[in-house]
């Protein structure tokens, strides 16, 4: 199951903010006195470019995250910190589950977002001011002048030792991922390879997320229909979902429900969600039924005339719609089908239902029929 | 394909990005090594050797001199008032006002102070002063005052042939005829009659100052190399009016009338910022002098203490090193030598200290001149004008006669024409020479006399060496204990210095760290198969 979290900025980000710090690393401890690899001079040099190309960088990636909001993504949490570290510490090892699960705006779990955080706030700021100290103070006739380099070079090379020891761990956390080269292969294609169940969770906020931006769109009862269009591709799009491969699984577990009816009007498939909906007690006893089953007498000349429609090729999405479950009880939820298609011939209708909370859409009714009036 | 773009985008942009960032000269100006920046000097092609003046010609200068003040008599019947400027010249005063580092104005010069080689001129005059551009200063009675007395010629001379004795008079028999009609600007053998021989003999003193620069190669010293600019000492110390500039910290005090390298290289040459801006606190000498006495020896130690042994005949026993260098004089004592020596390297702002015979001892080794500056000397903390920079320097160490009693430096009497004088070199009797030179300057003596170590401090200027030879980042920027400012310890130096605690701390959590990665990853691996096989 792939799924796209990492953006192609963030990536490149990513990258060269890992090669620019793996070369300030060994330039400095070279400058250091540890050992000597490109010549002192040479050293010097390349640390104080790197620096500079580093924090060009910094500029952009600031930038950045204010302009799409992923800075959102460091916001603290103390939630699930615990469990995370006994996962590191215990679950890893039993093979127990990732306690926490990747959603749209929660790519980072709660460790992560901590130190990524310090690092953002605490440690490169503190390394771009102490190396900036380095290079421009330690001179006189310069505006500020230090005493002496030994405390700003205390702090850069605390800062250096911290950063490597990050990297390590760093480098070694990325193999916990779902198969060893996950991450890595996440940092660079931008799409992330999870077990179902996490995919799943991430479909589901994606989803979730989708409405609920749905719901804001719907209560101001403008043009909803173009919204739904756009929705729709947006969700394909976001949930980056790979269609070829994976789709049909993914609607499979989702907690949306799935249908397949033939021309004649029958159910040939429904995943556990629609059947779950409708209150049938297995998938199995929908099949061969005929869709007027599922309206009332007024909703289904509706629902004919769309059934009729998506055979000729167009796609439709009802906004609320109400069901006839088989207890008798009724549901609300929005509605999509799209021509299903085999052989290039349309020899039916596929589509999904996505449930409605009955209290906001008799809200919504409310609202409709107030419109009416 | 679109996706091999991405990657490529993600992954091997950012290397080249950082590559080209790092490896591109834009921010830092190009470096043409073998070309210096240049200032305020004409090179030996454009100047001109035209003589203006002819000496030959002036009858005046045709005369057979009876006398060398009738020669000097002479120069001054043309040059009517020069006599005035050299009489204030410390060449011929031996002596100026100059105030101490950190105590008052004072009258001090070759007159009145000490140092540790032949210790001081009092009562020793008449040895001395074959170095002073006089004639005739035999003793503490010279009339200063006297513009017969000035040596014009030890200075002017171009036939190479003038040579001083005693009490500064020309040797008995030389032409002063010939000498006088071939006078002209001072040449580097002029100056290097008396400068090169300080301490009596070639290079013993500065060890950058040594006769075979008259004519030497780039290796030795690129400025006076016959092959390069063969430029003459005056180049550099201008003069005007007499007034000679550059001085010497052995007994100057002051910071002022400075020879500079900058003068001509400006205070940035390297079209290398990193380097110019080293220029902030080391003196371009610390790099560009790697080694001084590179073509002669100079003397390092002179022990006092185990001088007057005599052979059977009574007559000073001489010894030699390895080298050939004079390591035993009966008449001085021990001595150490050394070629192609490394610098000892301090902080100096241009601002020194001298140890005057009136004063105490207090610390061993006695310090004869002592060079300030420290890293703090700088910026808003500097004492001077000029900040403190890190200097080379030849240290002279040396043991000599001091009072056991007054804890004072001691003034030996050693040379006399006769025996029985109280002349060391004659009669090898410490306890009377030093009582005569006690006397000598009204000092007091309390007739008990021991040794004691001294340290005396000489600035290095002259042997630049080529600018492939210069001194390297490590060759400071290290923790070895043969890094050259591994002495110079009151600063951070990066590279050299380590806060112990952060590198034990910082590499203490590294292995932990990897530690950590390995026995994690290791559990995993292990406990993956078992999951597996269960
Ligand atoms: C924008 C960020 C940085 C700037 C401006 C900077 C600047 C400097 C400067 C000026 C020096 C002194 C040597 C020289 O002149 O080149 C230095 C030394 C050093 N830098 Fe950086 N640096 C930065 C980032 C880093 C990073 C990310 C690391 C390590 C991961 C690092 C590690 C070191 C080390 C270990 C030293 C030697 C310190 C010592 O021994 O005194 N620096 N840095």
């Amino acid at each position: 199951m792939k799924v796209y979290i990492y953006k192609i900025f963030e990536r490149f980000w990513h990258w060269t903010q890992a090669t620019s710090i793996f070369l300030l690393a060994i330039t400095g401890f070279e400058i250091h006195g540890f050992y000597s690899l490109f010549g002192y001079k040479q050293a010097v040099i390349y640390h104080d470019r790197a620096a500079y190309g580093f924090i060009t960088l910094i500029v952009f990636a600031i930038f950045w995250h204010f302009t799409t909001g992923e800075w959102r993504q460091y916001i603290p949490t103390m939630k699930f910190v615990k469990e995370q570290i006994d996962y590191y510490i215990l679950g890893i090892f039993k093979g127990a589950e990732h306690p926490t699960n990747k959603l749209v705006y929660n790519k980072f779990n709660p460790l992560q977002r901590l130190i990524y955080l310090g690092l953002k706030i605490m440690v490169i700021p503190i390394m771009v001011f102490s190396g900036f100290a380095y290079m421009f103070f330690n001179y006189p006739n310069q505006t500020i002048e230090l005493s002496g380099l030994g405390p700003v070079a205390a702090v850069h090379t605390m800062g250096a030792f911290f950063l490597v020891v990050f990297v390590i761990a760093h480098i070694y956390l990325t193999t916990t991922g779902h198969k060893p080269l996950t991450s890595i292969k996440a940092m660079v294609t931008g799409w992330e390879d999870m077990d179902e169940k996490e995919a799943r969770a991430m479909v589901i906020s994606e989803m979730k997320h989708g409405l609920q931006k749905t719901k804001a769109h719907l209560l101001t009862a403008k043009d909803q229909s173009k919204f739904l269009d756009e929705a729709l591709a947006e969700t394909e799009n976001i949930l980056g979902v790979k269609k070829e491969n994976k789709f049909h699984d993914v609607i499979a577990n989702s907690g949306a429900g799935y249908f397949k009816i033939d021309r004649s009007g029958h159910y040939v498939e429904v995943n556990k969600a629609w059947s779950n909906l409708y209150k049938f007690k297995k998938q199995e006893d929908a099949f061969g039924k005929h869709y007027s089953l599922s309206r009332s007498k007024e909703a289904f000349i509706e629902l004919e005339r769309s059934f009729n429609s998506v055979l000729k090729g167009e796609t439709i999405e009802h906004g609320l719609v109400m069901r006839k479950c088989q207890d008798g009880s009724v549901g609300y939820h929005t509605i999509t089908m799209t021509p299903w298609i085999a052989d290039d011939q349309i020899v039916g209708v596929e589509g999904f239902i996505l449930d409605i909370d009955p209290e906001y859409a008799a809200k919504m009714e409310w609202n409709v029929n107030d419109q009416k009036k | 394909m679109k996706k091999v773009i991405q990657v490529i985008l993600v992954l091997l942009l950012p290397q080249i990005i950082v590559f080209v960032v790092v490896t591109n000269s834009f921010n830092t100006k190009h470096a043409a090594p073998s070309e210096p920046i240049m200032v305020n000097y004409i090179t030996k092609k454009h100047q001109s050797t035209m003589k203006t003046v002819d000496h030959s010609k002036f009858e005046i200068l045709q005369q057979e001199f009876k006398r060398p003040q009738d020669l000097t008599l002479a120069c001054l019947s043309c040059h009517t008032e020069r006599h005035k400027e050299v009489m204030v010249n410390n060449h011929w005063t031996w002596d100026r006002k100059e105030k101490l580092h950190g105590r008052d104005t004072i009258s001090i010069g070759k007159k009145n102070i000490l140092n540790n080689f032949c210790v001081g001129v009092g009562s020793n005059e008449k040895m001395c002063t074959k170095c002073h551009a006089g004639y005739g200063y035999n003793d503490k009675s010279f009339d200063f005052t006297k513009a017969e007395n000035i040596d014009c010629i030890v200075c002017h001379d171009q036939t190479g042939l003038y040579e001083k004795v005693k009490g500064g008079m020309p040797k008995p028999g030389i032409d002063l005829n010939k000498i006088a009609q071939s006078v002209g600007k001072p040449e580097k053998d002029n100056c290097g009659s008396c400068h090169y021989l300080g301490g009596g003999g070639n290079n013993v003193k500065h060890g950058d100052l040594d006769s075979k620069m008259n004519d030497c190669t780039r290796e030795i010293d690129v400025h006076m190399a016959k092959e390069g600019e063969d430029m003459s000492c005056t180049a550099c110390h201008t003069t005007q009016n007499h007034k000679i500039t550059g001085k010497l910290y052995a007994l100057s005090s002051e910071d002022k009338n400075r020879v500079t390298c900058e003068q001509c290289h400006t205070d940035r040459p390297h079209h290398d910022k990193i380097i110019d801006n080293h220029s902030y606190r080391v003196a371009c000498q610390t790099c560009h002098i790697p080694v001084y006495a590179k073509a002669t020896p100079t003397k390092m130690i002179w022990d006092w203490s185990t001088a007057g042994r005599l052979d059977e005949d009574s007559m000073p026993i001489t010894e030699k090193d390895a080298e050939g260098n004079v390591s035993y004089n009966g008449m001085k004592g021990t001595f150490v030598w050394d070629d192609h020596v490394i610098p000892e390297y301090y902080w100096f702002n241009g601002l020194a200290d001298h140890f005057l015979i009136t004063d105490t001892i207090k610390n061993i080794p006695v310090q004869m001149n002592s060079l300030a500056g420290s890293y703090k000397d700088k910026g808003i903390w500097a004492e001077s004008k000029s900040v403190s920079k890190i200097w080379p320097v030849k240290v002279h160490r040396g043991k000599q006669p001091y009072d056991l009693v007054h804890k004072t430096l001691l003034l030996p009497k050693l040379w006399s024409e006769k025996k029985g004088d109280s002349a060391y070199w004659m009669d090898y009797n410490w306890a009377n020479s030093l009582t005569a030179g006690m006397k000598y300057l009204h000092l007091p003596y309390s007739g008990k006399y021991g040794f004691v170590e001294t340290e005396m401090y000489w600035p290095l200027n002259h042997q630049v060496s080529p600018a492939d030879k210069a001194l390297q980042c490590v060759d400071c920027h290290t923790a070895k204990p043969e890094g050259r400012l591994s002495k110079l310890n009151d600063f951070y130096l990066p590279g050299r210095n380590h806060f112990a605690m952060i590198d034990n701390i910082g590499l203490g959590l590294l292995i932990i760290t990897l530690l950590g990665v390995a026995i994690h990853g290791g559990i995993r691996v292990v406990a993956k198969k078992k999951l597996n096989h269960d």
